[in-house]
């Protein structure tokens, strides 16, 4: 008798204990999908903002009303992966990318449901939007112009190094290259920055994206390791100097290694010819075979 | 005066038949080795002929030895400069085709091709590849003048002769040749250990034995350039290059090198020379008609007690300087003026000489019967069938009248021994002969007697190697006494 109760005992243990599962795991679902509206927001100033900003064109497009302009599926292939959505041929987003000088979009790596969490946010942004007053373009500011040469400075030191970024992070050259005097060939992991301050609209385009670095391998180098905004400023100043100071960039052809090395190897060989131009070319005995071969 | 001892050596043309059996005995023991096949380090060729590897003279082609360079000498083909470009590809080395690819025959075949019309052949394969191949040429294509158009016409020494001389020697009753076995000349300035990046070829101190440290080579192959007589070969198997040791394992044990100790016309001839260091650079930069007398003076009187006294100095064992007062080589050398080096020019002061062939005289055939074209039974030295040009291009840089002398001197002896053994010349023109070279008869006796009765131990004398002493320089025997000898390879199951 007594073990059967012990039985019971159990089994009403049991069910309580998969109950419990089940309503905790409700509950961590409902609460993580309210998490993730509330987060749209969050998760656009961390990856979106750099490049894009709500009622003005920066680096990438404007993107009020951008929910209504084009559907969800577009949306979603484009934020996963922009460029294969222009090798699939897609009209609209090659005429996009073409628009926006050719910057490439780098692909996302957040999961579906923060797309869509931040396109929630976008449609809800540009409601608000729509309801107030249009928006006025504003003139593209850069501060940075009116930097002083000490700033300029120390943004150039922090490039290359020679000053360490406060926070540890990894100097710009081990990636990136820029052509002003006395700054030696940088990385060609990632893009020359030569041009960058124009290219990517002025102060606002630098200022984002070194604040929230957008692109995946920028994210994991500078994880825990953010750039101060004085050091921003900083490298902004110069990025700007550097664009400015146009004798410094000189016009270099891609295929500058390729036709220079094939002209190099055609001017070596002919070295090589002249230089060994007398030589033993043939066996000694060349001339005994073939008239031996001759007479048979 | 810096007093050295060397082996050096003679060679008797006249005795010379051809058998090349010692080319033999060295290639069984030396030679007979994968990526070694086609190496003769000691070889005999035909001369007028192209030797092997062929046209080996032609420095032209194969940039070997040194070139006059003012006061000094520098290398043709290596050194510094030339060395560093040619480092990674050395185009003026001679290729496998120039030697010739060895081969050997399926003679399996011989016995297991099954039966048919026609009868098996053993093919030839190639010992590089292993492939069947058409045999071309062998390391003594050109043996007695065999394929003569291609091999004598094309004799290097050929060159300083006049059109209608070249001819001539090609016609009926007025062709000749001889032939002209050739190892390793051991040199006193050798081309080969100057050439060398490595540092792996040297001379030995004790005996002037020019050796490739096996260990040290790294395969540049500048030797094998370098050596204007192409005795440096290449080993493709080892990767490393060899060359003729004049079998220092056997004359460190008081035998002769195997191709010495196997000659059937008993043409060779070693022993010690001593001689001065310190002239070896000015020797080597003599202008070409002072070439042969420079090297000569280079080599010193073993009984002059001067020369003794620095020799000690030196450290020269006495058992050397003994040996060297017995060499057969100084007497040839410089004794008897009788021997000369081959091809003096190329600078490296070898230590191998050549008593030249006495060549039969000319004659004509008319109606079919033999005439020999002077009254005596040998025709002066001047209508010698080979022109004095031509031996004088092998053995004195070019200098007619130094071959001359000595064919006039081995004319003598000959004489002289005809007049002795069969008595149908006139004395008077014996002596005459004799007294032109300024030889006493006395001497011409001791050249036949070293020439045609020379024992063994008088045509080899080999000083003993004292490897007791030199290995005491290493290291204190005192310390391994007792501990080596007698041994066992598996050690007795007792125990020891």
């Amino acid at each position: 008798m007594k073990s059967k109760n012990n039985h019971l005992l159990s089994l009403t243990r049991k069910r309580i204990l998969s109950l419990e599962v089940l309503f905790c795991s409700i509950f961590i679902l409902l609460f993580a999908k309210v998490d993730f509206a509330q987060d749209g927001e969050a998760i656009f100033k961390q990856n979106c903002s750099a490049c894009h900003k709500m009622g003005m064109r920066l680096v990438g497009p404007d993107l009020t009303g951008v929910t209504t302009k084009r559907t969800e599926e577009w949306l979603m292939k484009w934020t996963r992966s922009s460029q294969a959505l222009i090798k699939s041929g897609d009209a609209d987003a090659k005429a996009i990318y073409d628009e926006f000088g050719g910057i490439m979009m780098p692909d996302q790596t957040i999961s579906d449901e923060e797309i869509k969490a931040v396109y929630a946010f976008i449609a809800s942004k540009s409601e608000a939007a729509t309801a107030a007053t249009p928006a006025v373009t504003e003139a593209v500011v850069n501060a940075s112009a009116d930097a002083t040469p000490e700033v300029i400075e120390l943004g150039k030191n922090l490039f290359v190094g020679s000053n360490a970024f406060s926070n540890g992070g990894a100097a710009c050259i081990a990636c990136h290259n820029v052509n002003y005097t006395g700054v030696i060939p940088g990385g060609l992991l990632a893009k020359d920055l030569t041009t960058a301050h124009s290219r990517l609209g002025g102060d606002a385009g630098i200022l984002g994206i070194l604040g929230a670095p957008p692109f995946p391998a920028m994210t994991q180098a500078y994880k825990g390791k953010a750039i101060t905004e004085t050091e921003i400023a900083a490298l902004t100043a110069f990025l700007n100097k550097v664009d400015k100071d146009t004798a410094n960039q000189v016009a270099s052809s891609p295929n500058l290694l390729l036709y220079g090395g094939a002209g190099g190897l055609v001017g070596l060989l002919v070295i090589i010819y002249l230089l060994w131009f007398v030589r033993k070319k043939d066996t000694v005995k060349k001339d005994i075979y073939n008239r031996q071969l001759k007479s048979i | 005066m810096d007093v050295r001892s060397q082996v050096s050596m003679v060679f008797h043309l006249d005795k010379c038949i051809g058998c090349h059996t010692c080319s033999i005995a060295c290639k069984n023991i030396w030679t007979d080795r994968k990526g070694a096949e086609y190496m003769w380090w000691n070889n005999v060729e035909t001369k007028p002929g192209t030797g092997y590897p062929t046209k080996w003279e032609n420095q032209d082609i194969y940039k070997g030895g040194w070139e006059k360079n003012g006061d000094t000498v520098s290398l043709k083909g290596a050194g510094k400069f030339k060395g560093l470009k040619n480092i990674f590809h050395n185009p003026h080395m001679p290729v496998l085709d120039d030697y010739y690819e060895p081969w050997t025959y399926k003679y399996q075949d011989l016995f297991t091709a099954p039966e048919g019309d026609d009868q098996p052949t053993a093919r030839p394969v190639s010992l590089v590849t292993g492939e069947h191949m058409d045999v071309q040429a062998g390391p003594n294509w050109d043996d007695d003048m065999g394929g003569s158009p291609d091999y004598a016409r094309q004799d290097v020494n050929l060159e300083k002769l006049s059109a209608s001389e070249k001819e001539a020697m090609f016609q009926l009753e007025r062709m000749t040749f001889h032939y002209l076995p050739r190892i390793c000349n051991h040199c006193l300035n050798p081309a080969c250990v100057g050439s060398c990046p490595s540092g792996a070829l040297y001379k030995r101190g004790e005996d002037g034995i020019v050796l490739i440290n096996q260990e040290r080579c790294r395969a540049w192959r500048m030797c094998v350039t370098a050596c204007p007589y192409k005795k440096s070969y290449y080993n493709w198997n080892t990767g490393k290059s060899e060359k003729c040791i004049l079998c220092y394992p056997r004359l460190e044990s008081g035998q002769a090198p195997a191709c010495f100790h196997s000659c059937v016309g008993r043409i060779r001839y070693l022993g010690v020379m001593l001689y001065d260091a310190d002239k070896i650079a000015t020797a080597s930069a003599a202008p070409d008609d002072r070439l042969v007398d420079a090297q000569m003076d280079i080599y010193l009187d073993p009984f002059d007690p001067e020369v003794i006294k620095q020799a000690r100095l030196n450290g020269v064992a006495d058992s050397t300087i003994t040996a060297a007062q017995n060499s057969p080589v100084y007497k040839f050398v410089k004794v008897w003026k009788l021997a000369l080096p081959l091809h003096p020019e190329f600078r490296t002061l070898p230590n191998l000489f050549y008593v030249p062939a006495l060549l039969p005289t000319m004659a004509t055939v008319a109606d079919g019967v033999y005439n020999s074209t002077s009254k005596s039974l040998w025709n002066g030295v001047e209508s010698n069938r080979l022109p004095m040009k031509y031996l004088a291009s092998l053995f004195s840089a070019g200098d007619t009248g130094k071959v001359t002398e000595v064919m006039k001197r081995l004319m003598a002896v000959r004489l002289h021994r005809r007049g002795v053994t069969v008595g149908d010349l006139n004395a008077a023109e014996i002596s005459q002969a004799l007294k032109d070279v300024q030889m006493e008869p006395d001497t011409a006796d001791a050249i036949f007697r070293l020439t045609s009765l020379a024992t063994f131990d008088e045509r080899f004398v080999i000083p003993p190697a004292h490897r007791e002493e030199s290995i005491e320089m290493l290291e204190n025997t005192g310390d391994v006494k007792g501990n080596t000898g007698f041994g066992f390879k598996q050690k007795p199951a007792r125990g020891l």
